[in-house]
C-alpha cells in the first residue's frame, strides 16, 4: 500500500457527518434547554398532553352552592353523587384537610364541618377506614392546630383518628412520572402510603408562591417535616410547579373536595380576607376541580403555574370539563391577588 | 415530679423500645434517631439523679441497663459512612438528626470517636448560602432576612433555619473553645438572633413574608433560647422568654410545654402552670400521646 495516500471523504458522506453532527448537538441543546427534566421526559410530557386534550374523556366536576357551614352535609352528599366519585366501599381512605396554621381572624384552614361531614358520607358509603392527617410546614405539632380550629373535637364524637403527618412512620417510595429532579425516592407517611384513596380537602385561597392553594397544593402537607423539616425546604428547592405535580403524581389516587364556603383572598395562605362564596367543589380529577375554582375566583388557569403545566403535561383534564350541580355563574367572584412571589 | 409518674413513664417508655434497640415517634413505628436520642438523653438524666443507666457487668445488668445500651448501639450502628445519621437507621441522606446523635453519644464519652465523626459532619455540612448584593437585597425585602448569615439547614446544601441551627449550636457547643469551631458557632448565634421575630420569640425562620411579620411559635423560640442561653447568654432578651411563656401555654401541645419548661430551666426560671399541664397531659399507661419522644421529652421537663 502506497504510503502517503489519504481517503478522501466524498461530498455525501460530509454531509453525511454533519447532519448527524447537527442532530446529536441539536439533541444536546434540547436537552439543555429541557433540563432539568431532560428531552425524553419533557417529550413524553408533551406527548401526554396533547393526548389528554385531543382525545381525553372529559372530567366531571360537581359544584355546590352552600350558604353556611349548617348546610354543608346535605350539600357535600348531593355534590358527592353528582361527581361520579370513586366507589369508597371497604376502602382504607386519609381525608387530607389543610391544617397550615392557626390565626385568629384568618380563614386558613378548612373547616372542621366540611371534614365532619365528609366523614359521615364515607361512612354511608362504606369506607373501611377513615383517618384525618395532616403534616404543617410552620408548626412542629398538627395536633394544636386541629385542636385551635375545632377538628379535634368533631374528630373525638366520631372517633376517628387525628394523624400528626410530620410524624407518621415516614419510609421512602418511588417518586413517580419525573418531576422530582434530584431525588428518586420521597419519603412519606405511613397513612399516605397505606390509603386506598385520598381526599384533598383544602379551603380555597390565595397563596402568595402558588398562585392559589387548593386540592393540589394542599398535598405538600403530606411531606413529613420529620424527614424534610419545617418548613419542607425540598419543595422549594426542587420547585413549587413540579412538587405539587410530583407529589400528585406519586400518591394517586387523589380526590378533591374544595372548602370554598369562606374562602380567602388577598395576602394568602396565611393573612388573607375572608370572602363568604358559598362554593364547594368536588371532583375525582384535582387539576380540574383546582382549575374550575381559580377560574370562579377570578384567575385563569392558564395564569397559575401549576395548573398550566399540569394541561401541558397532562397530568389531569382542564380542556373539557363537564360542569354538574349548581350554576357556575352564581358563583364567579374576583379574589384579590395574593403579593406577587 | 411523683415518682409515680416517673415510674410509669419509664416503664412505658421501656416498653415501647423496639427490638433493634431504638424508639419510634409512636409505638411500633420504625426506629428513629430523634425519638431515640430524646430518650437517650432522658434515660441519661434519671441516672445523674441516681436511677441506673451507664454500663455495669452483664451478670448484674438490670434490663433497663440492657434496653439501654441496646438504644446506644442502634444510635451507634446508625451513624452513615460520612459521619451524619439520617432519619432512621437506613435512610441514605445524612440530615439535621446529626446533632441529636452527637447530644445523645457525648452525654456517655464526648470524645469518642462516633462523637468526633458527627461532630466533623456537623462543621462541614454544606448550605445554600446567597452572597450576591441583588440576592441579599431581594431577601431581606421579601423575608427581612440576612441570607449570607450561615445557620444549618434540614438537610445538606438547603437553606438554614431556626431549629437545626439551635440544636446543632447544642451538639456542639462542648466543643465552643476549639478554634476551627468557635467561628462557626458565632455565625450560627448571628443567624439566630438575624431571624428574630418582631416583639420577640423565633419561628421556623421566616420572620416576615413580604413585609408581612410572621408570628413566633414556642418550639424555635424554646430551642433557639436553650441555644443562646448555652453560648452568648447575654443575647437572651426578656421579650423572647415572654414570648416563650406565650407561646407554649398558646399552643398547648406535649412538645411545647415541654420544651418551653426545659428552655425556662435552663434560664433559671420556671411555670407551675405549664408544668402541671404537662404532668396532666400523661396517659393511663404512662406515656404522652402514646409517644415514645414526647414521653421522653415531657420526663426531661418535669424531673
Amino acid at each position: 500500500m502506497p504510503t502517503g495516500e489519504r481517503r478522501r471523504l466524498s461530498r455525501r458522506a460530509f454531509l453525511r457527518l454533519a447532519l448527524l453532527g447537527g442532530i446529536a448537538a441539536g439533541i444536546g441543546a434540547a436537552d439543555r434547554l429541557t433540563w432539568p427534566a431532560g428531552l425524553a421526559r419533557y417529550l413524553s410530557w408533551a406527548g401526554r398532553g396533547q393526548t389528554l386534550r385531543l382525545n381525553g374523556r372529559p372530567a366531571v366536576v360537581a359544584l355546590g352552592h352552600c350558604s353556611s357551614y349548617a348546610e354543608v352535609a346535605a350539600c357535600l352528599a348531593e355534590t358527592w353523587a353528582l361527581a361520579d366519585m370513586p366507589d369508597v366501599q371497604g376502602k382504607r381512605v386519609l381525608i387530607k384537610p389543610n391544617l397550615i396554621d392557626f390565626i385568629e381572624g384568618h380563614p386558613i384552614t378548612t373547616a372542621p364541618e366540611v371534614v365532619a361531614g365528609l366523614i359521615d358520607l364515607l361512612r354511608r358509603r362504606g369506607a373501611a377506614e377513615i383517618a384525618v392527617g395532616d403534616g404543617p410546614g410552620f408548626r412542629r405539632d398538627a395536633r394544636p392546630v386541629a385542636e385551635a380550629c375545632g377538628l379535634l373535637a368533631l374528630l373525638a364524637g366520631r372517633q376517628v383518628p387525628f394523624v400528626d403527618l410530620n410524624y407518621d412512620d415516614p419510609r421512602p417510595v418511588t417518586a413517580k412520572d419525573g418531576w422530582f429532579f434530584s431525588v428518586a425516592e420521597i419519603w412519606l407517611p405511613r397513612h399516605v402510603r397505606e390509603a386506598d384513596l385520598i381526599v384533598s380537602v383544602p379551603k380555597l385561597k390565595t397563596h402568595h408562591w402558588a398562585g392559589v392553594s387548593l386540592s393540589l397544593k394542599n398535598l405538600f402537607g403530606i411531606v413529613p417535616g420529620a424527614r424534610y423539616g419545617w418548613p419542607k425546604n425540598l419543595l422549594h428547592f426542587n420547585g413549587i410547579t413540579p412538587s405539587i405535580l410530583g407529589l400528585y403524581q406519586t400518591v394517586r389516587p387523589v380526590v378533591a373536595v374544595v372548602d370554598g364556603i369562606i374562602g380567602m383572598e388577598g395576602d394568602g395562605p396565611l393573612f388573607g380576607a375572608e370572602v363568604p362564596h358559598g362554593l364547594l367543589a368536588v371532583g375525582r380529577d384535582p387539576v380540574a376541580v383546582d382549575a374550575t375554582c381559580a377560574e370562579l375566583m377570578g384567575f385563569a388557569p392558564s395564569t397559575v403555574h401549576h395548573l398550566a403545566v399540569a394541561r401541558w403535561a397532562g397530568v389531569g383534564q382542564i380542556e373539557r370539563i363537564e360542569l354538574r350541580g349548581a350554576a357556575a355563574d352564581r358563583l364567579r367572584r374576583r379574589y384579590r391577588p395574593p403579593p406577587a412571589g | 415530679m411523683r415518682s409515680l409518674t416517673e415510674g410509669t413513664a419509664r416503664d412505658f417508655l421501656w416498653r415501647t423500645q423496639n427490638a433493634d434497640g431504638g424508639w419510634g415517634y409512636a409505638v411500633g413505628h420504625t426506629s428513629n434517631v430523634e425519638a431515640t436520642a430524646a430518650v437517650v438523653l432522658a434515660l441519661a438524666d434519671a441516672a445523674t439523679a441516681g436511677i441506673p443507666f451507664a454500663s455495669v457487668p452483664p451478670r448484674s445488668q438490670s434490663a433497663e441497663e440492657q434496653g439501654a445500651d441496646r438504644a446506644i448501639a442502634w444510635l451507634v450502628a446508625a451513624q452513615r459512612p460520612d459521619g451524619g445519621w439520617g432519619l432512621t437507621a437506613d435512610d441514605p441522606v445524612s440530615g439535621w438528626q446529626t446533632a441529636w446523635a452527637v447530644l445523645a453519644l457525648a452525654r456517655p464519652d464526648a470524645s469518642e470517636a462516633t462523637v468526633r465523626r458527627g461532630v466533623a459532619w456537623l462543621l462541614a455540612v454544606p448550605l445554600m448560602r446567597l452572597e450576591k448584593a441583588e440576592d441579599v437585597r431581594w431577601m431581606k425585602d421579601i423575608l427581612g432576612i440576612d441570607p449570607a448569615l450561615r445557620g444549618w439547614p434540614w438537610l445538606p446544601g438547603q437553606a438554614g433555619w431556626v431549629e437545626p441551627t439551635a440544636l446543632a449550636l447544642l451538639a456542639l457547643a462542648p466543643w465552643a473553645e476549639r478554634t476551627d469551631v468557635r467561628p462557626r458557632l458565632d455565625e450560627g448565634i448571628h443567624f439566630l438572633l438575624d431571624r428574630h421575630c418582631q416583639g420577640g420569640g423565633w419561628n421556623v425562620g421566616n420572620p416576615v413574608m413580604f413585609s408581612r411579620p410572621l408570628p413566633p411559635r414556642a418550639i424555635p423560640t424554646a430551642w433557639a433560647l436553650l441555644a443562646l442561653n448555652r453560648l452568648m447568654p447575654e443575647a437572651v432578651r426578656a421579650e423572647d422568654v415572654a414570648t416563650l411563656r406565650k407561646e407554649m401555654h398558646a399552643d398547648g401541645s406535649t412538645s411545647a410545654l415541654a420544651w418551653g419548661l426545659l428552655a425556662l430551666r435552663s434560664l433559671g426560671q420556671d411555670d407551675r402552670v405549664a408544668a402541671d399541664r404537662l404532668a396532666a397531659r400523661q396517659a393511663a399507661d404512662g406515656g404522652w400521646d402514646g409517644s415514645p419522644y414526647h414521653t421522653a421529652i415531657a420526663l426531661r421537663a418535669l424531673r
